[in-house]
């Protein structure tokens, strides 16, 4: 009896149960507490922020809720966000489901170097292109806008949306194809008929890892968009900080709560997948 | 792109006679032989613009003064002032610091945390709880670390009533305390990056060469030591570049948490180039500095990713 319920539990000879959960917990509570301290920095009065001795017991208040929607255009950089990020995964898929469907069933000169040189562009600092792309948006008159955010997102993803969708891909068998083949089929019709049905988890997973990424992106949208019509969410909350009253961390905290909820269930619901995506592919999950 | 050099006319209106639903019988060879070209340029073309051209761009910037006026052609001016710039060094070894630090830490952090949890049976709700703090924005959590360390004292105070310190700390003032916080964010929101591919991994492996080492008497440390974690070790090192990549490029934290100091002791260098930038409005400097920063990137993608990345494939 003892000994099943040691392998039920994965324990292996000679660990100790108590310290793997001693461990387990201690980081799960690491992971927690700055986010429940999170929600209690959102749902406390301002006057309860910043004291001379922090306030572990705060009253409970909904000034921040009132105050991002009512002092501010919360809704207008909600939309923005939604705007950018929607736009630029639609742009990434577009691009990187034919480009994916041709570094991994093809055989052609120099297909290696062009699928290295579409993984490389992840490596770019985004500081180190930043002055560059900040006067190609001048000159194009798309500073300040949306467009240009969506711009910006869908060349940051490219790369992995592409790995990833390549990797997935990579794992169709082959005959399945030959089979369309011997029946006539374009390669075309092909990859819209059979590829991208087979690959739609690795496509779905690209494209939430992708969104994460452009929720999150702060150097470009801070250089882009330089006033609140063209701030996302991630950029508004860096410009929380009302002149004279500081910083208002109270709207802060509550707004990222508020961002982090959806995010949450998304990723839970692809959990599976995440391990691969994150990798571009290099971990089969 | 690289299109066949005998490709005639026929390439021209490939995009209509690709329309899906037709057949391909009749089709030319060159249009066949064209077509993976053409499915993969418009993803490169589009890349180039954003990876080329602010290259070129960069480059002849960074031959220039380049303040509010027209620009000034300087010759290596730029490249020899930076040279002498001790911020830019600073910024350099900052970077390294902070960065394979936290590295380090987050590493073996994750390893040990994947170990204990892949064969447990509760692995699925560690991997959820452990998820949450990366899916935060980056600009919240820098908010959030500020305010606990910096303007409400809250760490402090938790200090002094454990007992541990006396006194408040200036977290402000102290470079390897400032450093810490930027360390503390970086880990406790991106380990989980680490330790969801590691696990992943581990439950990948082969159950039964792990079973035979058990019935041979050999303890759990050595099967991890012997036999996991040299077959993980392909992951491991792309899991790795992927997060050293995100990490020499911090900027959120920098900005908000410490504005680089005290002393430009954390100043990471991409804070250096928007300082330079987009502060002082010395584009031709900043630039100087991203054309060195990309010299090094590519010279580390072609190293060390490409091998790294057609190994872990394979």
């Amino acid at each position: 009896m003892a000994k099943r319920r040691g392998k039920r539990r994965g324990k292996r000879r000679g660990e100790s149960l108590t310290l793997r959960y001693a461990i387990l917990g201690a980081w799960a509570l690491f992971c927690l507490m700055p986010v429940l301290w999170f929600l209690s920095i959102g749902l406390r009065p301002r006057t309860e922020i910043i004291t001379p001795q922090p306030i572990y017991l705060p009253s409970f208040s909904l000034d921040a809720w009132h105050m991002i929607w009512e002092d501010w255009p919360m809704a207008r950089y909600l939309r923005n966000s939604v705007a950018a990020i929607i736009g630029s995964v639609v742009i990434d898929l577009v691009l990187a489901i034919p480009a994916a469907y041709s570094l991994s069933r093809f055989e052609y000169r120099g297909r290696d170097d062009i699928g290295f040189y579409i993984l490389s562009t992840r490596m770019m600092a985004p500081a180190i292109v930043a002055v560059p792309i900040f006067f190609l948006f001048r000159n194009l008159g798309l500073l300040d806008t949306i467009w240009a955010l969506m711009l910006i997102y869908a060349a940051i993803n490219l790369s992995f949306v592409t790995w990833i969708i390549r990797s997935y891909m990579l794992d169709i068998p082959k005959e399945l194809e030959d089979a369309a083949k011997t029946d006539g089929a374009g390669e075309l019709r092909i990859l819209w008929e059979i590829i991208i049905p087979a690959v739609l988890p690795g496509i779905i997973t690209a494209a939430v890892i992708a969104m994460i990424f452009a929720i999150n992106e702060f150097l470009f949208t801070l250089l882009i968009a330089s006033t609140p019509e063209a701030y996302t969410m991630s950029v508004a909350l860096a410009n929380f900080t009302g002149g004279s009253d500081g910083i208002i961390y109270n709207a802060i905290a509550l707004v990222a709560f508020l961002a982090f909820l959806p995010v949450f269930l998304v990723v839970v619901a692809i959990q599976k997948h995440l391990s691969r995506g994150l990798t571009m592919g290099a971990v089969k999950g | 792109m690289n299109k066949p050099a005998n490709s005639h006319a026929g390439a021209t209106p490939v995009a209509s006679a690709c329309a899906p639903g037709r057949t391909f019988r009749r089709r030319s060879k060159c249009l066949r032989n064209a077509l993976p070209y053409l499915l993969v340029a418009p993803a490169v073309l589009y890349l180039m613009l954003i990876t080329l051209y602010p290259g070129v761009f960069a480059v002849t910037q960074s031959f220039h003064e380049v303040k509010f006026g027209p620009w000034k052609p300087v010759g290596f001016a730029n490249y020899a002032k930076l040279l002498g710039d001790h911020q830019f060094w600073g910024a350099l070894r900052n970077t390294f610091v902070i960065g394979s630090i936290s590295l380090v830490l987050q590493c073996l952090i994750a390893l040990a945390l994947a170990f204990y949890a892949y064969r447990d049976p509760w692995v699925k709700g560690w991997r959820i709880v452990f998820l949450i703090p990366m899916l935060f924005m980056p600009s919240a959590v820098a908010f959030i670390y500020k305010l606990a360390f910096l303007d409400a004292r809250v760490i402090a105070d938790l200090l002094i009533r454990l007992g541990f310190i006396d006194d408040n700390i200036g977290f402000q003032s102290s470079i390897w305390l400032s450093r810490g916080i930027l360390i503390l964010a970086d880990v406790w929101q991106w380990t989980p990056f680490l330790f969801i591919i590691f696990v992943a991994a581990l439950q990948g492996q082969d159950e039964e060469i792990e079973e035979a080492a058990r019935l041979d008497g050999a303890s759990w440390y050595a099967i991890f030591w012997n036999i996991s974690l040299p077959m993980m070790m392909p992951v491991i090192i792309v899991a790795l570049i992927l997060r050293a990549i995100d990490i020499t490029t911090m900027f959120a934290n920098v900005f908000i948490i410490t504005k680089g100091g005290p002393a430009f002791g954390t100043e990471t260098i991409s804070y250096f180039i928007y300082r330079t930038g987009f502060k002082f409005f010395n584009f031709g400097y900043a630039s100087a500095a991203s054309v060195v920063m990309l010299f090094i990137t590519i010279v580390v993608a072609q190293l060390v990713v490409k091998r790294a990345f057609v190994s872990a494939r394979s």
